[in-house]
C-alpha cells in the first residue's frame, strides 16, 4: 500500500491546528479577564452610560 | 502546577512525535498512514477520560451543588469535545486512503457522532441559560446523559457489525500490538492526557475568574 504521507501530514497538522487554537484562546480569554481585574488595558477604556459596566468588562464577558 | 503541566505536556508532544515518526516502524500492511493512530487513539481515550472527569463533577454538583465542581464538569466535557472532534476528523483522514472513504454511517462512526453532537449541545445549552444555577443544573444533567453513551461508543465494535476495526488495546486479553508500536502509542496518550489535564486546569481558572467578574 503506498505511504500517503499528504494524509498524515493532513491528519497532524489537523491536530496542531486545533489544539493550538484552543491553547491560544484559553490564553486570550485569561489575559483579558486579568486586564480586567487589574484595571482597563490597552483601548479598554470607557463606560457604558447606561449600564455603568465598563465597555472592557461588557466586551470581554460578552460570549 | 498548571504552569508545569504544560511544560510536561509540551514535552511528552516532542517525545510522542519522535517516538510515532522516530522509533515507530512502518507498519506493514497500511504503510506509513497508520501513523495517524498515534494522534487519532489517544485523542478519543483523552476525550473519555475527560468526559468520565465531567460525569463525575456532574454529578458531585448535583449532589452538593458546589460551583468548583459546575467549573470542573464544563471544563472537562468542552476539552473532551475539542479531543473527540479531532479524533473524527483525524479518524476521516485515515478511513480515505484505508477504507477508501472520509465516512460511513456505520456503528462506531455514527455513535461516536451523536456523543459528539450531544456534548456540543452540552456546550450550547452552557451559553443559552442566563441563570447561571440553572444553566449548571440543565447541563450536568445532559453531561451525565452524554457521558453514559461512551459505553455504546466503544463496545459499538461488538455489538454490531462495523468497518471499523475492534479495538487492539482498551479489550479483555493481552495486546496483540507489537511493543514498539505500543509504546509509540502509549507515550502519544500520555502526552495529550497532560495537554487535556493542562487544558482543562487553565479552563476552569478561566471560568472561576470569569464568574467572579460577573459577580
Amino acid at each position: 500500500m503506498p505511504d500517503n504521507w499528504g494524509f498524515v501530514a493532513a491528519a497532524y497538522a489537523l491536530a496542531a491546528i486545533v489544539l493550538g487554537a484552543y491553547w491560544r484562546m484559553l490564553v486570550r480569554k485569561e489575559r483579558e479577564l486579568n486586564a480586567l481585574r487589574t484595571g482597563a488595558g490597552p483601548g479598554q477604556t470607557g463606560t457604558n452610560g447606561k449600564t455603568g459596566v465598563s465597555n472592557a468588562k461588557a466586551g470581554a464577558l460578552r460570549p | 502546577m498548571t504552569t508545569l503541566l504544560g511544560w510536561l505536556a509540551a514535552l511528552g508532544l516532542v517525545a510522542g512525535l519522535v517516538m510515532g515518526f522516530g522509533v515507530a516502524p512502518r507498519e506493514v500492511t497500511q504503510g506509513n498512514v497508520q501513523r495517524i493512530m498515534y494522534v487519532h487513539v489517544p485523542a478519543v481515550w483523552v476525550a473519555y477520560l475527560a468526559f468520565a472527569v465531567g460525569l463525575v463533577a456532574s454529578i458531585a454538583y448535583l449532589a452538593r451543588r458546589r460551583p468548583g465542581a459546575d467549573r470542573l464538569a464544563h471544563a472537562a466535557c468542552e476539552v473532551g469535545t475539542v479531543f473527540l472532534g479531532l479524533n473524527i476528523a483525524t479518524g476521516a483522514i485515515w478511513g480515505k486512503p484505508t477504507w477508501g472513504t472520509w465516512w460511513t454511517w456505520d456503528a462506531r462512526l455514527t455513535s461516536v457522532a451523536v456523543v459528539f453532537v450531544m456534548f456540543l449541545a452540552y456546550l450550547l445549552l452552557r451559553g443559552a441559560i442566563e441563570d447561571r444555577e440553572r444553566g449548571a443544573r440543565y447541563a450536568a444533567v445532559l453531561g451525565i446523559v452524554a457521558a453514559l453513551n461512551i459505553p455504546l461508543v466503544h463496545f459499538s465494535v461488538y455489538w454490531w457489525r462495523t468497518l471499523h476495526q475492534p479495538p487492539s488495546l482498551l479489550k479483555p486479553g493481552s495486546s496483540t500490538m507489537p511493543p514498539v508500536i505500543l509504546a509509540a502509542l502509549l507515550v502519544n496518550f500520555a502526552a495529550l492526557a497532560l495537554l487535556g489535564a493542562y487544558f482543562v486546569a487553565r479552563r476552569a481558572r478561566v471560568l472561576a475568574v470569569e464568574e467572579e467578574a460577573l459577580a
